[in-house]
């Protein structure tokens, strides 16, 4: 993928605001189906897609890690729940790819390291002890979702309209989940602390989850998204600086924080993400199967 | 209730909370539900693997699934333990960390392949599910409720084992070679899944006399032999020559036990073996690195400043 790497947040707000002028123009809700894509509109519409798969399935790959370490079995079972809903989504957004030619080697298993474009957020490595990384990164992350799946419920798109709303009822449950363990770990000195670390350390790599990729004007000028990027991160700074800060945690000026090298929309990542992706893929590189399994039907 | 009236009412389901148990009995029922909460503890330290490695995105799912149903079982069963008024949920976690709480043999060798999910999913949770369908004729009632449960998820999970080990051997040759390999290295670690017979084991007559235990080592480990030699081959694994499989003359499998390493087995039970430590220092580990959280969650219970007493 090609590097935007003289990209900025100036450009980010300029591509995204800037990219259509009329949306009159653009065409209505769900009035598109595969047969309707122009070449570019195909092209756009695969990038808004993989944006949204790959954050769920790097994300859910990350949270697993805590299956059996969770602190608690209540919350293990409940951490369990949240990372399944989200490979569940990116199973969603990955069959809609399929749809469009893709196979799911293709979508993952082959998918160079540097074509992927999920925020560097959901990449990052957990420590040990690292339960205030969880809470927060799925706090910003849940928060993040929701406005990006509400600004997706009007898409043109039709095959992803339908498929929105099943995504949106479970996101409901996710944020929950993280505001119950912000409240209760925000209470006690030690842990509240350790919430700070990890928002001071996560911060700048959240706001990568509003960076354009390359195809920010097309997603616009089709319709696949009504809103912009930058009305979108707008509204998760209005919910989630004001509740962070209501716990008593300090969060940092989004213009001031020192911006990761890594970009994660342009297909740069931080070597964490090299590490994971070696280690995910390692048996698929392996075995050598035909194909992936699949087993809609069957258990999963 | 003496032990006397106990081993003569003794049958499935007789026995519940509201029954005056002997301390003996008790204490039995604990040790053994307790063995099998801390195995599926320990058994997901196995299965969490298999998540990372998983070559396909629906066998991931498949897979976190199962660990969530195992953590699940852990829940239930820990419960179905505490309602024996011997120990609480806490004391028995906290000596599966300092390595007093005991486990299957199986769980005590750890993984790092996707060979080895067929091995755990498939033989081990296969074994597992002839043992946990006699349990539901447990006589104690909490316990027989939570097998309930178990052995309906079990199934899916054997299922999803068996689709595993099918598509590994009709891959290439190199993969199947690979499989058969991880299948002998772990066919002897099946089949003491079981346990010695009967007359070996140490808690094994007391805990069938009260209706604890309704079929004996020998019976299960025959009855898995029946039912999984020939699936094994079915899929093209060969049955290793060591240690000696046979034919009884009433036709049923049965193995020979003097061909088994016991003492490694032994040195499991006790938890001393290079992989018990491995496993249990896992688990120690994991769980010092958060405790703080359970600390902040108790500081939280109590009413922390500023927010109203949870009892009040």
């Amino acid at each position: 993928m090609s590097g935007s790497d003289d990209a900025t947040d100036g450009d980010a707000e300029r591509v995204a605001d800037g990219g259509t002028t009329d949306e009159t123009d653009a065409p209505a809700v769900a009035s598109l189906d595969r047969g309707d894509l122009t070449p570019e509109g195909q092209v756009a519409l695969e990038g808004l897609l993989f944006r949204l798969a790959d954050d769920e399935f790097v994300h859910a790959e990350r949270l697993t890690e805590w299956q059996i370490y969770a602190p608690t079995i209540e919350s293990d079972l409940a951490l369990a729940n949240v990372a399944q809903d989200e490979f569940g989504h990116a199973r969603l957004w990955y069959d809609l790819l399929q749809e469009l030619g893709y196979s799911e080697e293709e979508c993952i298993w082959r998918r160079p390291a540097d074509d992927w474009t999920h925020a560097t957020l959901v990449e990052r490595p957990f420590a040990d002890d690292g339960w205030g990384d969880v809470v927060v990164r799925t706090y910003l992350y849940d928060v993040a979702e929701r406005i990006r799946l509400e600004a997706l419920v009007d898409t043109s798109y039709a095959p992803l309209a339908d498929r929105v709303g099943k995504a949106l009822a479970e996101e409901e449950y996710h944020r929950e989940h993280a505001l119950s363990w912000l409240e209760r770990l925000a209470s006690d000195d030690e842990a509240r602390g350790r919430l700070q670390a990890a928002l001071d350390d996560l911060f700048p790599h959240a706001l990568s989850l509003w960076y354009p990729g390359d195809h920010e004007a097309g997603i616009r000028t089709a319709g696949f998204r009504r809103e912009s990027l930058a009305s979108m991160r707008e509204e998760w700074l209005d919910t989630v600086v004001p509740t962070l800060e209501g716990y008593g945690l300090v969060v940092p000026e989004p213009d001031e924080v020192t911006r990761p090298e890594a970009r994660g929309r342009d297909g740069s990542h931080t070597d964490a993400w090299v590490d994971l992706r070696e280690a995910f893929t390692a048996t698929h590189r392996e075995v050598d199967f035909d194909r992936p399994a699949r087993l809609r039907g069957e258990e999963a | 209730m003496d032990i006397e009236a106990v081993k003569d009412r003794a049958g499935p389901r007789q026995f519940g909370p509201n029954d005056d148990m002997p301390e003996e009995y008790r204490r039995a029922a604990t040790r053994m539900i307790q063995f099998h909460a801390n195995s599926e503890v320990m058994g997901g330290y196995l299965d969490k693997e298999f998540t990372r490695h998983a070559p396909s995105l629906d066998r991931k799912l498949a897979n976190t699934a199962k660990v969530q149903d195992e953590i699940g079982h852990a829940q239930l069963l820990y419960r179905a333990a505490e309602t024996l008024g011997v120990k609480t949920r806490d004391e028995m976690l906290a000596e599966l960390q300092t390595g007093e709480g005991t486990f299957l043999n199986c769980f005590h060798y750890p993984v790092d392949s996707w060979y080895e999910a067929p091995m755990i999913d498939f033989f081990v949770d296969g074994g597992a599910m002839r043992r946990q369908a006699t349990l539901k004729s447990t006589s104690w009632t909490p316990y027989a409720h939570a097998m309930d449960k178990v052995c309906f998820e079990e199934g899916f999970h054997v299922k999803h084992g068996e689709s595993i080990l099918r598509e590994l051997m009709r891959g290439s040759k190199a993969t199947q070679e690979r499989t058969q390999e991880t299948f002998e290295e772990w066919w002897p670690r099946i089949l003491q899944f079981f346990g010695p017979t009967n007359d070996e084991s140490t808690h094994n007559d007391f805990a069938q006399e009260v209706g604890l235990k309704t079929t004996s080592n020998d019976e299960l480990r025959n009855s898995f032999l029946n039912m999984y030699i020939p699936k094994a081959e079915k899929y093209g694994l060969e049955i290793p020559e060591y240690p000696r499989v046979f034919e009884r003359d009433d036709g049923t499998m049965a193995v020979r036990e003097d061909d088994l390493d016991w003492e490694e087995f032994w040195t499991i039970a006790k938890n001393d073996f290079e992989g018990s430590h491995e496993q249990i220092g896992s688990r120690a580990r994991r769980q010092e690195a958060v405790a703080w959280v359970r600390e902040s969650l108790d500081s939280w219970e109590r009413g922390a400043p500023g927010t109203p007493q949870a009892a009040d």
